[in-house]
Formats: C-alpha cells, sequence, structure tokens
C-alpha cells in the first residue's frame, strides 16, 4: 500500500476505534444523566459530553459564553507527566514483546525513593531533585533485573512476575509508611515533608504554572520522549530491541545478543517509570502519601498501545488520555456522571486499537486498489 | 467419465484424471496429470521434492482442489472438499508429521473426535482400549492402547496413525513418506504390516522418492517430475536406473558461464561429523568434507538425507553427538551464532521468512542486522545514520532490490527481492564462508539468475562458498565440485562437475550407487583425515 | 513467638484458609482450563469484579441471592465470550484482551456501581455493602455429623456454600478434562490443534468453550467475593486474586490439584496476614507474602521443569550412545 494510503487507513482507524468508545460513553453517560424525561436526559447528556468533550481546555459559563483558560491546558500537561514516562517505559518493554506489566508498581517505588532521599539526605537545590529521581529510577530498574533475568534464564512469565511485584511493592511501602516513616503529627498517612531544596519548580513562577502543578517535570518528560525516540530508532540498542520483538529468530541469527537486550530493555523500563515516579513526586507533593497503586502504569500501557510503542507518539497519546480523564472529571463534577467513565473509554479504545483484525476487510480493500493501480502504471509505462 | 475396469480385482479404486493444480501466486503443482490405483496394490508415486507427488494426493484426501481435472472413487466422479468427505469415501491419509496429542494415550488419539461414551458424559476408557486392541490385532499393528504418545517410539507412532485411518473406515491409504522417520528396523516392520493390510484387499499409495524401498514393496510406480506424470510402471517391468532417470533429470540444462575455479586453502574443515535426531534416528554419518577458497563446493541429494541437520550443526542451530567442523582452525561447533559470524562465515537460510529476515522491519534495518554494532556506523551512542543510510542504498543498488524505497517494509516485496536482501545482507559483509541453503528456492527467474552470478563472482574473488541445493540445475551449474548426500552419508564426490549426466546423478542421489570410502575421502584436501 | 504460633494452631486459622482459598481456587481452575486449551486468560481478575457487581446488585433488586448468583455467573460467561470474539475473531493478542479488561473491571465497575445505585436509589453509591443484608448473601453451611469432630469439624463444618463447591468444582474440573470427551478435546486443542482439527474437532468451539469456563469459574469467584467472603460488592475487592490464579496455576504444573494447593498456599499467606494485624503486628507485613511466595513457586517450578529437561536430553543421549552402539 502507498505510505500516504497506510497513513490514512491508521487515522481512520483510530477515529473509529475513539467513536465507537465515545458512543460507548455516551450511552453509559444518558443512562446515568439526571432527569426523569427523555428529553430532560438528553439535555443532560449533552451537558455531560459538552463536559467530557470541550471542558478540558475551554471554560463553559451561562454569561461569558465559552472560553479558552490557560489554566486548564496546564492542568492536562501537569497530569500528562506520569504517564509521559510510564508511557515511554511501556513502550520500551514491549518493544522487545515482553508483557511486563511492572510500570504500576515501578512508579510507586521510584516515587517512594526519591521521597526518602528528598526527606532524608540533605543537599543543595537544584542537585537534590536530580539525584533524587536519578535514585529513584535506579533502584527500580535493579528491582527489574528479577522478572527480566527470571524470564530470560528460566522462562518464568514476565508478566505474572511483574504483577506480583507491583503488589509486594505496594504492601513494602504502605509496610514502611505506617510503621517507621509517617509523620504522626499528620491525619492521614504521610511521610515528613520533603526539605524545600528537593522540590522540583514550576517552569514559570505565575499562579497558573504552580497551581497547576506544571513544573519542569514536563520539560523533563519531553526530554525523556527526545531520548527515547533516539534510542529506539537511532542507537543499536534500541534497533536491538526492535529486531527482537519483530523476529526473535531474526535477531539471534542476526547475531544479536537477545537474552541481553531483553533483560536492558525492561531494566530501562523500570529506570523509565521510577524517575517518573520521582518527577511526579517532588513537582506535586511535598510530602509522600500515597497508599495504594497509582494507576498511572496501566494508562501507561494504554498509551504505548494508542503510540504503537514508538515513543514520539507519546506525548499525543498522553495528551489525548489526560485530556479524557480530566473530561471525566469535569462530568463527575459538574454532570454527576462518575468520572470511572474513563476506564470504560479505555478498555474500548484499546481493544479496537490492539485488534489487528478491526477494520482488516476495509484495509484489504485498500491493498488490493494499490496493487490494481501500481499494474495500471506499470502497464502504462510499458505502452509510453 | 470413468475407464472400464471399475469391479472385480485388480479394478480401478481410484481415477484421477487430467489433474491440474495452479495457485494463486501462479505457480503449477500439477500439470494434467493422470494417476490411478488398482484395488489391493501397493502403488508408489515418486519423485523429488517439488515434483507435486504431495499435492497430488493432498487433492485424493480433500486438503485441496484441483484447478482443473476430475476424480473418480470406485467409479463415481466426486468432488473431495474436504477430509471429511475423503474419509467418508473410504480414503485415508497418513501424514508425515503426525496429527497426534503427545500427552493423551494412544487409545485417546485413536477415538479423538469419534469417542465412545459411559453413562452419557464420561469417556468409555475400557470400550476405548479394546477397540484399539482389536483393530491392533486385527491389521498385525503392535500398539500399547494405554501408553502415552509422547512416550513410544516412532514405529508405533506411525502405527497408531495408520491404525487411526483404517479405523475410519479407510480402505484407501495414502503414506507420505512414511519411512522418512523410520530406522532401517522399523522401516522393515512397516513392509510387513503393508503387506499384511494389502493380503486384506487394502489399497495403498506410498509416496516416497526412496528407490531400493519401492523396488521391494510396490507393485506398480508412477513417476513425477515437475508436476507431470512421467508414466506408471510396473515395478518388476522397470529397473532402478531407468525410474533415476525419469526421476532425476533437468528439462532444460542451464549453461552457466564461468571461469574455471582456482581452489587455494581450505576454509572449513568438517570431520566425521555424526548426528542422532530425537527420535533416535541417525541424521549424519561420518561426515567429513573441506570447502576451499575460490571454490564452489555443492552439496547435491534429495531433501531428507540429511543436508538440513547439517547445515544446523554448521551455523550451531543445533549440536552434532561426535565430530569437529572448524572454519580456518576455530571451531564453530556450539559457538554462539555471534562469534561464528564474527569468524566470518555468513548464512543463507532455507527458511527466509522465519531467519532471513523480520518482514515488519524495513528493508534498511533488515539489510545491517548483522552489523549494526560495527563502529562504522555508530557515532558515540547513537548510529551514524548517514553511513547505514548509505550502505543500504549501495547494497539495495548492487543487489538490484526492486523497492519503494529503503523504509519499506520488506515482507511486502516479492519473494525474489526479499532474498535479494538476504543475500545482500550475507554477501555484503565480507565473509570468508558463506553457506548458501536453497539458495534460490521458490523465487523468480530473474532473482535467481542475479542471485547465482552473485555467487559465483564471489567465489572467484576468494570466498569459499557451500552450496546446498535440491535443485538439480543450480547445484549441478554452479558447483566446481560437488559431493552427494544419501541416508546421512556422502554417496559420492566429484571433484570437477563437468561431464557429469543427469544419470549419473540420479544414481547417486538415489542410493543406486555409492563411492568407496577412497574415493568419498577425496574431497578432504590434506594429508590427515 | 510461641504465643503466635499458639493462635495459629487453632481451628478457626485453619478454616480461615480453606475461606481465603476458595475465591482464588475458583479463578485457578479458570485459568488451568484454558491452558490446556492452548491460551491463556489474564482477565479473571476483571471478570471476578464484574461477576461481583452484578451479583450483588441483582440479588439485591431480586430479593433473594440465588438470582444474583446466578446474574454472576452470566456476566461471568457472557463477558469471557466477548474476550473471546475479540481474541480469536478479531484477533486481538488475547493478553491485551485480559489487559483491557482489567482496566475497565476496576473503575469501569465503580462507575457502573455508582450510576446503577443512582438510577434506582436515588444516590450514588461506591459500594453495594449498605444494601445488602445477610439474607442476600450466599449462605453458609454446616454439615450435620461432621461438625461435631472434635478440631476438624470446625475446620470444615460451617464454610460457605461457595466454598464447598469450590472444592468440589476442582475435582469436577480434573474429572472433566480427564474423563469426558470434552476434556479430551480440550487438552488435544492446547497441544495440537491440527490433530484435533484432522479428526473433525471443531478447534474455534472448544477454545469458546474454554473461555466459557473460564467466565462461568470466574463468575463463581466474583460472586464469593461479594456475596460470601463479604457482605456487597466495593472498589478493588478481588485485589490481585485474578492475577494470582495465573501464577497458581503455574506453580501447579498447569493441573487441578496443583492448583488448589497453590491456592491453599496463598490463602495460607493471607490467613496469615489477617492474624499478623490481629495480634498488632502490621498486616502490610504479611500481605506481600503471597505474592513472595507466587514468584518463588514459579522458580522453583521452573527449575524443576529445566532439570527435569536436563535428565530428559541425557537420557537421551545415553539412548543416542545406545543406538550408535548398536548401529
Amino acid at each position: 500500500m502507498t505510505r500516504k494510503r497506510e497513513i490514512r487507513f491508521i487515522i481512520i482507524r483510530s477515529l473509529v476505534a475513539i467513536c465507537i468508545a465515545l458512543l460507548v460513553a455516551t450511552l453509559l453517560i444518558f443512562i446515568s444523566a439526571g432527569g426523569d424525561t427523555f428529553h430532560e436526559k438528553l439535555e443532560a447528556t449533552g451537558e455531560a459530553l459538552r463536559q467530557m468533550l470541550i471542558g478540558p481546555l475551554f471554560r463553559m459559563s451561562k454569561k461569558k459564553g465559552t472560553s479558552f483558560e490557560l489554566k486548564r491546558l496546564a492542568d492536562i500537561l501537569a497530569a500528562m507527566i506520569p504517564t509521559i514516562f510510564t508511557g515511554l517505559s511501556v513502550c520500551i518493554m514491549f518493544s522487545a514483546n515482553q508483557f511486563n506489566l511492572g510500570a504500576e508498581g515501578g512508579i510507586m517505588l521510584g516515587a517512594f525513593v526519591s521521597a526518602m532521599v528528598a526527606i532524608y539526605v540533605p543537599m543543595p537545590a537544584g542537585l537534590h531533585a536530580v539525584v533524587a529521581v536519578l535514585i529513584g529510577g535506579a533502584v527500580v530498574a535493579i528491582l527489574m533485573l528479577l522478572p527480566a533475568l527470571l524470564k530470560t534464564k528460566l522462562s518464568v512469565s514476565e508478566m505474572v512476575c511483574s504483577l506480583m511485584l507491583n503488589y509486594i511493592i505496594m504492601y513494602v511501602i504502605k509496610f514502611l509508611m505506617n510503621t517507621y516513616l509517617a509523620d504522626k503529627s499528620r491525619g492521614q498517612i504521610m511521610s515528613y515533608p520533603f526539605r524545600e531544596t528537593s522540590a522540583i519548580a514550576p517552569i514559570v513562577n505565575n499562579t497558573t504554572f504552580s497551581g497547576a502543578k506544571l513544573t519542569w517535570g514536563f520539560v523533563v518528560a519531553i526530554v525523556a520522549v527526545i531520548l527515547c525516540g533516539l534510542f529506539m530508532y537511532r542507537s543499536r540498542w534500541g534497533y536491538a530491541i526492535r529486531m527482537i520483538g519483530i523476529n526473535q529468530a531474526f535477531a539471534g541469527y542476526s547475531g544479536m545478543k537477545v537474552g541481553s537486550v531483553i533483560v536492558l530493555s525492561q531494566v530501562l523500563g523500570g529506570f523509565l517509570a521510577g524517575a517518573g515516579g520521582g518527577v511526579e513526586m517532588l513537582g506535586r507533593y511535598t510530602s509522600f502519601s500515597w497508599s495504594a497503586l497509582p494507576g498511572y502504569g496501566w494508562t501507561g500501557i494504554t498509551i504505548a498501545i494508542l503510540a504503537s510503542n514508538n515513543p514520539y507518539m507519546v506525548p499525543l497519546a498522553a495528551f489525548f488520555m489526560a485530556y479524557l480523564s480530566k473530561g471525566c472529571d469535569l462530568m463527575a463534577t459538574y454532570a454527576k456522571v462518575p468520572a470511572q467513565l474513563i476506564d470504560i473509554i479505555q478498555g474500548v479504545i484499546f481493544l479496537f486499537f490492539a485488534a489487528e483484525q478491526f477494520l482488516a476487510k476495509y484495509r484489504q480493500k485498500l491493498v488490493v486498489k494499490s496493487a490494481e493501480e501500481e499494474i495500471a502504471r506499470l502497464n502504462l509505462n510499458k505502452e509510453g | 467419465m470413468p475407464d472400464e475396469k471399475t469391479s472385480g480385482p485388480g479394478e480401478y479404486v481410484v481415477q484421477m484424471k487430467q489433474i491440474t493444480k495452479i495457485y494463486a501466486n501462479g505457480a503449477a503443482a500439477n500439470r494434467g496429470v493422470d494417476f490411478n490405483l488398482r484395488r489391493g496394490e501397493i502403488h508408489a508415486l515418486m519423485g523429488e521434492n517439488g515434483a507435486g507427488k504431495s499435492t497430488l494426493m493432498k487433492m485424493l484426501f480433500g486438503l485441496e482442489q484441483p484447478t482443473s481435472g476430475e476424480i473418480f472413487v470406485n467409479g463415481e466422479k466426486l468432488v473431495l472438499s474436504s477430509p471429511s468427505v475423503a474419509i467418508a469415501h473410504g480414503i485415508g491419509m497418513v501424514h508425515q508429521h503426525f496429527m497426534l496429542v503427545p500427552s493423551l494415550s494412544v487409545a485417546e488419539n485413536m477415538v479423538l473426535g469419534m469417542v465412545p461414551h459411559k453413562s452419557g458424559i464420561f469417556i468409555d476408557k475400557a470400550k476405548a482400549v479394546e477397540l484399539t486392541r482389536a483393530y491392533s490385532e486385527k491389521f498385525n499393528l503392535h500398539v500399547e492402547p494405554e501408553a502415552k504418545v509422547m512416550d513410544i517410539p516412532v514405529g508405533m507412532k506411525q502405527k497408531v496413525e495408520i491404525l487411526k485411518a483404517l479405523m475410519r473406515g479407510a480402505r484407501i491409504l495414502i503414506m507420505d513418506e512414511p519411512t522418512a522417520v523410520l530406522t532401517t528396523q522399523e522401516t522393515a516392520e512397516l513392509f510387513v504390516e503393508l503387506k499384511n493390510l494389502k493380503k486384506q484387499g487394502y489399497t495403498i499409495v506410498f509416496i516416497s522418492h526412496k528407490l531400493n524401498e519401492i523396488m521391494e514393496i510396490t507393485d506398480r510406480l508412477t513417476i513425477m517430475r515437475k508436476g507431470k506424470s512421467m508414466g506408471v510402471y510396473n515395478t518388476k517391468d522397470v529397473t532402478k536406473e531407468e525410474i533415476s532417470r525419469l526421476m532425476v533429470g533437468r528439462d532444460v540444462v542451464l549453461s552457466l558461464q564461468k571461469d574455471k575455479a582456482v581452489p587455494g586453502d581450505t576454509v572449513l574443515r568438517v570431520r566425521h561429523l555424526e548426528y542422532i535426531n530425537e527420535w533416535n534416528k541417525k541424521m549424519l554419518n561420518d561426515i567429513s568434507f573441506d570447502v576451499r577458497r575460490g571454490e564452489i563446493l555443492g552439496i547435491a541429494g534429495v531433501e531428507g538425507n540429511g543436508q538440513k541437520e547439517l547445515v544446523d550443526m554448521l551455523f550451531n542451530f543445533n549440536t552434532p553427538n561426535a565430530g569437529s567442523a572448524s572454519v580456518n582452525g576455530k571451531s564453530i561447533l556450539g559457538l554462539p551464532q555471534q562469534k561464528i559470524r564474527e569468524l566470518g562465515v555468513a548464512l543463507v537460510p532455507e527458511d527466509r521468512m522465519l531467519y532471513g529476515i523480520a518482514s515488519g522491519a524495513s528493508i534498511e534495518e533488515n539489510v545491517i542486522s548483522d552489523r549494526s554494532g560495527e563502529k562504522r556506523f555508530n557515532k558515540g551512542p547513537l548510529f551514524n545514520m548517514k553511513a547505514i543510510h548509505a550502505e543500504a542504498d549501495r547494497l539495495i543498488k548492487e543487489y538490484t532490490v526492486l523497492c519503494k524505497s529503503r523504509s519499506q517494509q520488506v515482507g511486502m516485496l516479492s519473494g525474489g527481492n526479499i532474498q535479494k536482501v538476504v543475500v545482500a545482507r550475507e554477501f555484503s559483509n565480507h565473509p570468508i564462508l558463506i553457506l548458501a541453503d536453497q539458495p534460490t528456492r521458490g523465487i523468480d527467474v530473474g532473482a535467481t539468475e542475479f542471485i547465482r552470478k552473485k555467487l559465483v563472482e564471489l567465489s572467484r574473488s576468494g570466498i569459499a562458498v557451500l552450496l546446498v541445493s535440491a535443485d538439480l540445475n543450480e547445484v549441478m551449474e554452479l558447483s566446481d565440485s560437488l559431493i552427494v548426500m544419501h541416508n546421512g552419508s556422502i554417496a559420492a564426490y566429484f571433484e570437477d562437475t563437468a561431464g557429469l549426466t543427469d544419470e549419473i546423478m540420479g544414481e547417486y542421489m538415489l542410493g543406486l550407487k555409492k563411492q568407496s570410502v577412497e574415493e568419498v575421502r577425496r574431497v578432504c584436501h590434506d594429508q590427515e583425515t | 513467638m510461641l504465643n503466635f504460633l499458639k493462635m495459629l494452631a487453632t481451628p478457626e486459622f485453619f478454616y480461615s484458609i480453606i475461606r481465603i482459598s476458595a475465591p482464588i481456587l475458583f479463578a485457578t481452575l479458570a485459568a488451568v482450563v484454558v491452558e490446556k486449551a492452548g491460551f491463556a486468560n489474564i482477565g479473571l481478575e476483571g471478570l471476578m469484579m464484574f461477576a461481583a457487581l452484578s451479583g450483588s446488585l441483582v440479588s439485591y433488586y431480586a430479593g433473594s441471592w440465588f438470582w444474583g448468583f446466578l446474574a454472576a455467573l452470566a456476566t461471568g460467561v457472557i463477558m469471557s465470550l466477548v474476550m473471546g470474539f475479540f481474541a480469536f475473531k478479531l484477533k486481538t493478542d488475547i493478553i491485551l484482551v485480559g489487559i483491557a479488561v482489567n482496566m475497565m473491571g476496576s473503575g469501569g465497575t465503580l462507575f457502573l456501581c455508582k450510576v446503577i445505585t443512582n438510577l434506582t436509589e436515588g444516590k450514588a453509591m461506591a459500594s453495594t455493602t449498605g444494601l445488602i443484608t445477610r439474607s442476600l448473601c450466599i449462605p453458609d453451611i454446616t454439615i450435620p455429623l461432621l461438625n461435631q469432630i472434635p478440631f476438624l469439624g470446625r475446620v470444615l463444618s460451617g464454610h460457605n456454600l461457595l466454598t464447598y463447591l469450590a472444592f468440589l468444582f476442582c475435582l469436577l474440573t480434573s474429572l472433566m478434562l480427564y474423563k469426558t470427551p470434552l476434556g479430551l478435546n480440550i487438552r488435544a486443542v492446547g497441544e495440537n490443534p491440527d490433530a484435533a482439527a484432522s479428526v473433525g474437532v471443531s478447534v474455534m468451539k472448544i477454545r469458546y468453550t474454554a473461555m466459557a469456563f473460564s467466565g462461568l469459574m470466574s463468575g463463581f469467584g466474583g460472586a464469593f467475593m461479594s456475596m460470601a467472603y463479604a457482605q456487597g460488592w466495593s472498589l478493588d475487592m478481588v485485589s490481585g486474586r485474578g492475577f494470582i490464579a495465573l501464577a497458581a496455576q503455574a506453580m501447579g504444573g498447569g493441573e487441578c490439584l496443583g492448583g488448589m494447593l497453590s491456592a491453599l498456599v496463598f490463602g495460607f499467606a493471607q490467613a496469615l496476614g489477617i492474624k499478623f494485624s490481629a495480634i498488632g503486628l502490621d498486616s502490610n507485613l504479611a500481605s506481600p507474602i503471597p505474592y513472595a511466595v507466587t514468584i518463588l513457586g514459579l522458580v522453583i517450578f521452573a527449575l524443576v521443569r529445566s532439570s527435569r529437561i536436563r535428565k530428559q536430553h541425557s537420557a537421551a543421549a545415553l539412548a543416542k550412545g545406545k543406538a550408535k552402539a548398536e548401529s
């Protein structure tokens, strides 16, 4: 198929998947919308949809109409910070065809370790955050050696192993928080406050950016995107990871060290998730109070699927997910539709995006059309 | 219309008339083939790989449909649209790769799909065992009903397959290369069983290319070559040499222009290689040979005589039980494939889609897969994209790969162009030894010509080439010297391929003739052996 | 320490092990059967969540636990068939289908709960515990003679109906797999689909059947969670049991009995954790134990399997040597 047609097909397929998800969402919103008559419910649904689709960027009021609010954009961008990191993490791990689901536990552990460094290790400002984040990433990277090595040496399922690790991480952190590290002077379980030197500053020091917590972490995230993109497409290790993911037999026969590269991909993925946790923790919070897995890991998986494991597409996918997520939050606030709708939308999009045979017949038609045109062109050349 | 003689002994129980099978991609597997079976005979269907014999029988078993032609079974014209239809008309097939479930018992495999019930929901195990035993005794095919299939020897596995077909009412048995996986002892047993079945009135089609076996057990034989039937003969009326001449031969003799080889030092030295496969069959028997710089050593032979196993050993897809193989003095057996490549060995694999390419990746990504870590392609931590693009472009041009761009997905290319990508990579990283395994199988004429020319060119520039090919033209015309493999041993060594005839080749390939040990030893070009 | 051990040696402790293992066992059976059919269903977690919710809600609306129970089963079966459609027909990687179901199973169930209760009760509830009374839960059963045996009686009697069913199903599933034609077909399709197809077994039908079975078992497991283990449904109440089941299946060598033993190991670990918090120790110390035991178990299982393969190879090598000597 021609490149243009291929791209057009991908766009159409993506749009159809999104439309189906939105249709499902609309149906569910309708059921949950307030109002007694059909008409009222329809209105309520419309209102909810408006909140979901337009709300994230635009303020809607009866008096002033619809207006773009920079703060809303800043909110979305800030929300993208952790999910860009987990998205990148999953991209790299899934590219080698390994279903390591440890980004979820990884981001929590990275956040926790960074928090510890932020609280207990005094360091000059600027350096403090960097070191804390790097250590957070490193710890998770080392931990990912476990599922990676178990897979390459013993063929133990990296999926089950990483899933178990997620829970172990969560409970160990909760235990440490409960027993040793909680600041007993506070109401809920939270750690002591981070030293000020460790905070990651908002990009611009105005109320919009600091209110939204749009910190330099976002810049770091974008830098990470570029680095991962370069790594995956412009370095020999990323290349090896991708080739192993496409055809492991071919990679081995070509002389690549399959086992080592698989381990590398999972360790790197761990680092990214851990570092992401650190960036989010030190940018948004002043003490550590996560008592459950945050869910960024699962969003990261959706992002990776949407981005087809391409790091450069991660910000777009992350923006899309953050937009929808905020939309659902707004719906919850203003239209009384529970925010968890996002999980259902996410699942539906995920399913259709990952379905190879989805619209396969349409794709086949395009392939045939391209082939026919190619033949016609060749014939024309022959005659001419 | 079926011919006469459709009743009584010796009548035609199967008639296939003017069968033609052309696949969607244009390849013709059968052209106007006539084939008939007499009731109660053992009939051999012979031919080299690719001759069309398997396809013909697949159509008789309903696995494929003919493009044109008619099939009559017991005088009735039939459309065998699926195996179930074939089975319903008494045709059964014993596949080369057994259709058995390893962890299930023999009896369970036997009754799969037609399980006897006990009180409605449970398997009547006793009945299944009894049925198995009954059939086993009736046909004198000894099997252990309660043993798990993964624990029984290959010979017994085959008996189970035969019994499965018989139990489902087959009166006509198609056996696809039945002795390929059997030891000599098991083959002898099989023949006793087949003769027994024949006595009971069953008809057997015996697909094979093993001359000795066919002479021993069959009544008539049909020879196929390049999709056509070369005739049907009474086994006792025809000599092995005649069969060989009909089976092995080139319709068109390709003649390649090439300078005479001036072989140099030995690059690849193989000594006394032995290999017994997982089914206890000896696939390589005391294989010794040398490949020298500047020469193309061909390995000819019908597929299945150990060539695949040999190549596997040389590139560490498997390890032998005994023997040695070294490149310029360094052993390559069991060496990691990366290290084998570092020694200067390149492999054009037989399965190009599995090993040769990553079909979802671009041409460029495929063509540098063996050199991605080299200094010239890397600038610090990143690729030197300019150098890589240049390399890819250069190779695409030099190997005339027809494509839209270097970033086109390799899987989208035609078979010939895919193979060109493979050889572009394998030939271009300054190898000192090229292992080419069926390098032009299934690709178009243009690509074939190009690759063959390239091989000769590289050989003359001083590279050692080991060419394994089931294509007679290829192996006879490209090779400077060649060895013939039969039954896991080297049957012949010809120092000069000039003057070799198809007849001679056929006789060695089919095991009619075998050179002496001294004659074969001449392929080792050193004082010590 | 001794006190603690004394606390463990009570019939109540063993009773709790059995009780806790039951839902894991249901999910493990699902994983076992599906693996025998040649694939993996990692969406058990999500399936159990949806089943738990529907069971709880329907029992409330219908006023009886029986209908809720059936609803849970139906939910599991129907959703698993939809999963099968995406995996087998639309060729979505079945791992990804499972991940999607789990994703939806978490927040999605909360969403549905809120929406449905809002419709019927007038306010959105985040869990159904407020609605469910004891009578709407699946009943416990006291076994008359059994409960009079000292110690064992209190361990084995008085369990929930579903607990007994779980262990019964373990036996029945094993019987199904090894003694019925359906089980034979499942195992054949899982090991060599070509062989099965060649004798007329519909590979697709068998795969869907295995999938539906896993949905049914998930339905039992989910029903157990919200209608027996706890009184009502709440967010994330399955807390990874669906994933533990995958590990239990692997640790148990892919067989029902092994899976049951593995499930009991996890039940033990979890019961231990509860005891920990009873004596004032942080339950978070014991909570990771089942998951850590899983990884350990998988490693041990892999080591055993690889050493068995090595032994096989050396046995084969011996045989080869023998064959060579004789040839």
